[in-house]
């Protein structure tokens, strides 16, 4: 059973057409990299498997289940967690603050007014392991709005792991990075791959970072699929080149 | 303990030391305790607002409609129903908060400057309301006839009427119920996701917090506190007028706010200080105190909008 | 029974017009800006008393033009100087000062002129009635009617066909990317809310031809406005004009059956509107949401 599947979508804002009859399967523990040009869709794409908001056409499925019609902070419940193109975070907190409220919400502490002291250690242990994970660990107390970009980032992935998802949207997590930067959040990537059973879905312009990554690839151009394929096969496909060319990788 | 802890104690410490002396320091200051009682109040009013505007990050404009309805809930129950002071505050107390949190309902499906402005609305209903029903509610000349009743302990009472000194301290006592009640409600899970909307409000949703609803818990929330302190003005004036329900008074609640620091928990009361005090002086030199007041605000808006404590405090988490 | 209907909902749409231009100003300053004017009454009331001051000089149809002019300048003043800073902060400020400015408008008006009302003379032939059968058709309502629906039509106008109207509906949808397309939106802002401005103005001058002027007569028309833009829906000007002729035509209704509530109905539509369609008759989804 595939983890997402999506079928028809397609989105309309006005007479603008985003997103036009995408129909794609994500198997479970796949890296897929979405691409294309600017404009390509890619957010909305995201925006809608997402559900920020509701698709004018067409059905999203989710472990097999129908999810179009459900509300975005329940298909995090779900198993799904995203990070945004421009890194959303809590600015004014600290690092350990930004993963306590994710892990608090994650752990269904949401409308708690306290906790006793054997939950409280347990929710400190799961944080301790999140921050291990996106190697943020001697950061904990940092303010995450001051930070570098790059660690930013790496705290937003690391949000997102807090909720225990097995299926992540990782929306350009390379971003205005330099080299040194996008290395380190394409480790880390991989690393979340390998380590934990997670299906990711990458939308990314860094070839370098695609190619290294990826499963398989999928590339939209002006909200419809262009093609779908390993690298490789990619890599030596004439139309999307076509549609790169002028475009730098 | 770390310095910091230390340190926060330390503040803690003082203010409340400063709340307990007050009917003794004021007067070396040509203060004297009603002033205190009523600053007390308003300060409640300016933090509960705060509870909503300062950490949820949700803009109300239209508070003071639950201040005002728990001032006439009390002095009504005062008036018609029984002769006690624990019984009004408690009837203003859920009036208001119900009222309050069954329009959230409403309120909540929409955000930013389009709530302000429903809010706005939605206060002056009141306003008119309590400007029209004569018969209940004494119209312009507002609600009179009921005054705060002695505490009754058995073997003993408490003269809150008469006595300045005894009032100032119940007055306290409840802000100190009040006020340590918000304080655990913020750092609790659900205070955190509060904050956390207050930061980000997308990346909330996209965390799994049902933001509309943790929003109208807020408001509810804040709307029980504002009542509460709306029935204890009441008492404080042993009256209750439609000015208590205008959009001025919500505007004067955010000033305060906003002068004492938004985003702090104490920054309101401070505010409210600065605030009561200088009207209390503006309005007894000059005639033109509006425009002063106007004055202030533009002025705190234009070159102090972090406020008093905001500006002590870079970074406030959570 | 049925004259009292007609001559109740005359009325009603009179009002409605007066609140319509009103909550249009209004309203534009809201989209672009993103500022609720609290200030909106205070520049009626300033319209209003310039021309008191004008009218002996220039007379009743020299101060209608100019009067409302000079209030836009003293707009464009106001928002060049304190507004403007706000633009990008959380609207919270946007609101608290206007708030603010209100105070010192109608204080300062009550310091020049008084507290007490003062008449704007009105041209003797815009005094008469239409004929005694309908006597509260007066010349000046109609006049105000008719002012009022060639003014809007006017905006109407410049929004859909002059550059810059083009420019500020763009920037009500995507601010960001009109300044990207190289307009220079700081100019536009003040366009924008010098046009608001001139219709509060104008409203303040035909207010007191039609009331006196007295240095509180901004409140009584603000909340109304505000209402208008709920009811109407946020972002749509033509929501906002709807808006506004339906809460005046609904309290003249009411008036014929139960007088006293006929102030309170427009809050009963609005706690309808809120229900039944948050997002107001013409709003769209996502409006400022």
């Amino acid at each position: 059973m595939s983890v997402l599947e999506v079928r028809n979508l397609t989105k309309r804002f006005g007479s603008l057409v985003a997103v036009h009859d995408i129909s794609l399967t994500v198997a479970p523990g796949e890296l897929r990299a979405v691409i294309g040009p600017n404009g390509a869709g890619k957010t909305s794409f995201f925006n809608l498997v997402s559900g920020f908001f509701a698709p004018s056409a067409g059905s999203i499925l989710f472990d097999g289940a129908d999810i179009t019609g459900v509300p975005a902070h329940r298909r995090v419940g779900l198993g799904m967690a995203r990070t945004f193109q421009i890194t959303e975070i809590f600015p004014e907190l600290t690092i350990f603050e930004n993963i306590r409220i994710v892990t608090e919400v994650a752990a269904g502490y949401r409308l708690r007014p306290w906790l006793n002291r054997s939950e409280m250690a347990e929710l400190r242990h799961r944080i301790e392991e999140t921050m291990a994970l996106a190697a943020l660990s001697g950061k904990a107390d940092r303010v995450v709005g001051e930070m570098a970009h790059g660690d930013q980032r790496a705290a937003e992935i690391a949000m997102a792991l807090a909720l225990k998802p097995h299926l992540l949207l990782l929306d350009e997590p390379t971003a205005g990075m330099g080299d040194q930067e996008t290395y380190e959040i394409t480790q880390l990537i991989r690393r979340l791959h390998k380590a934990g059973h997670l299906t990711i879905i990458l939308i990314e312009h860094d070839m370098r970072v695609v190619f290294h990554l990826a499963d398989r690839i999928t590339v939209l151009d002006q909200g419809r699929l262009l093609a779908e394929g390993t690298p490789q096969e990619i890599a030596a496909n004439e139309a999307v080149q076509t549609a790169y060319l002028g475009q730098a990788a | 303990m770390t310095a910091d802890q230390r340190k926060h104690l330390a503040v803690l410490a003082a203010i409340w030391a400063a709340l307990l002396f007050a009917p003794y320091w004021m007067p070396l200051f040509g203060g004297y305790t009603a002033l205190g009682s009523r600053v007390l109040v308003l300060g409640l009013g300016a933090m509960s607002l705060n509870f909503l505007l300062g950490f949820t990050g949700v803009l109300s404009f239209g508070h003071a409609a639950w201040f005002g309805l728990g001032a006439y809930a009390c002095g009504l129950a005062l008036k018609h129903i029984a002769l006690s002071t624990p019984l009004g505050l408690l009837a203003g107390t859920l009036v208001g908060g119900v009222a309050g949190a069954l329009l959230g309902t409403l309120l909540v499906r929409r955000r930013g400057i389009y709530f302000a402005m429903v809010t706005i609305a939605f206060g002056q209903v009141f306003y008119y309301i309590a400007f029209q029903w004569l018969s209940l509610t004494g119209g312009d000349d507002g609600l009179r006839g009921f005054a705060r009743q002695p505490l009754h302990f058995g073997l003993f009472q408490i003269d809150l009427l008469h006595n300045d000194i005894y009032f100032y301290y119940f007055v306290l006592f409840c802000f100190a119920i009040a006020v340590g009640l918000m304080a655990f409600i913020l750092r609790s899970p659900f205070g955190r996701t509060m904050i956390a909307i207050r930061e980000n409000e997308r990346r909330a949703r996209f965390l799994g917090i049902p933001v509309e609803l943790h929003i109208w818990i807020a408001f509810a929330l804040s709307c029980f506190f504002m009542a509460f302190a709306g029935s204890l003005y009441a008492l404080l004036n042993n009256f209750a007028d439609p000015r208590m329900l205008h959009y001025s008074l919500s505007g004067d609640f955010v000033i305060m706010a906003v002068m004492g620091g938004m985003r702090t928990f104490w920054g309101p009361l401070l505010g409210a200080i600065v605030f009561v005090v200088l009207q209390d002086y503006i309005s007894s030199v000059t005639v033109n105190w509006m425009s002063f007041i106007g004055l202030l605000i533009v002025l705190v808006v234009l070159f102090f909008p972090r406020g008093f404590l905001g500006m002590l405090r870079p970074r406030r988490a959570a | 029974m049925l004259e009292l209907i007609f001559f109740n909902v005359t009325n009603g749409l009179i009002v409605g017009a007066f609140y319509a231009l009103m909550a249009i100003g209004l309203s534009l300053i809201l989209n672009l800006s993103g500022v609720i004017n609290f200030a909106h009454g205070g520049f009626l009331v300033i319209g209003g008393y310039l021309a008191y001051v004008l009218t002996p000089y220039i007379g009743f149809w020299g101060a209608l033009i100019v009067s409302p002019l000079l209030t836009a300048m003293i707009g464009i003043a106001v928002e060049w100087l304190l507004i403007r800073r706000l633009y990008g902060r959380d609207p919270l400020y946007g609101l608290l000062l206007t708030f603010g400015l209100a105070f010192i408008i109608e204080d300062g008006t009550r310091q020049i002129w008084g507290a007490n009302g003062l008449p704007v003379s009105v041209p003797a032939a815009l005094m008469s009635s239409l004929s005694s059968r309908f006597f509260f058709i007066t010349g000046y309502r109609m006049f105000m009617v008719a002012t009022v629906a060639i003014v809007v039509a006017l905006l109407f106008v410049l929004l859909r066909y002059t550059r810059v109207g083009v420019r500020i509906r763009a920037g009500t949808l995507d601010l960001e990317t009109v300044a990207a397309l190289g307009v220079n939106v700081r100019a536009l802002r003040s366009f924008n809310f010098a046009v608001g401005i001139f219709l509060a103005g104008l409203a303040g001058v035909l207010a007191g031809g039609q009331l006196g002027l007295e240095p509180t007569m901004g409140d009584g028309l603000l909340m109304p406005s505000f209402i208008a833009i709920i009811v109407g829906g946020v972002g749509s000007l033509t929501g906002t004009l709807v808006g506004g002729l339906l809460i005046g035509v609904a309290a003249g209704l009411t008036a014929v059956v139960f007088p006293s509530a006929s102030d309170a109905v427009m809050y009963v539509i609005m706690a309808i509107v809120l229900l039944v369609r948050p997002r107001g008759l013409f709003g769209e989804e996502g409006m400022l949401a």
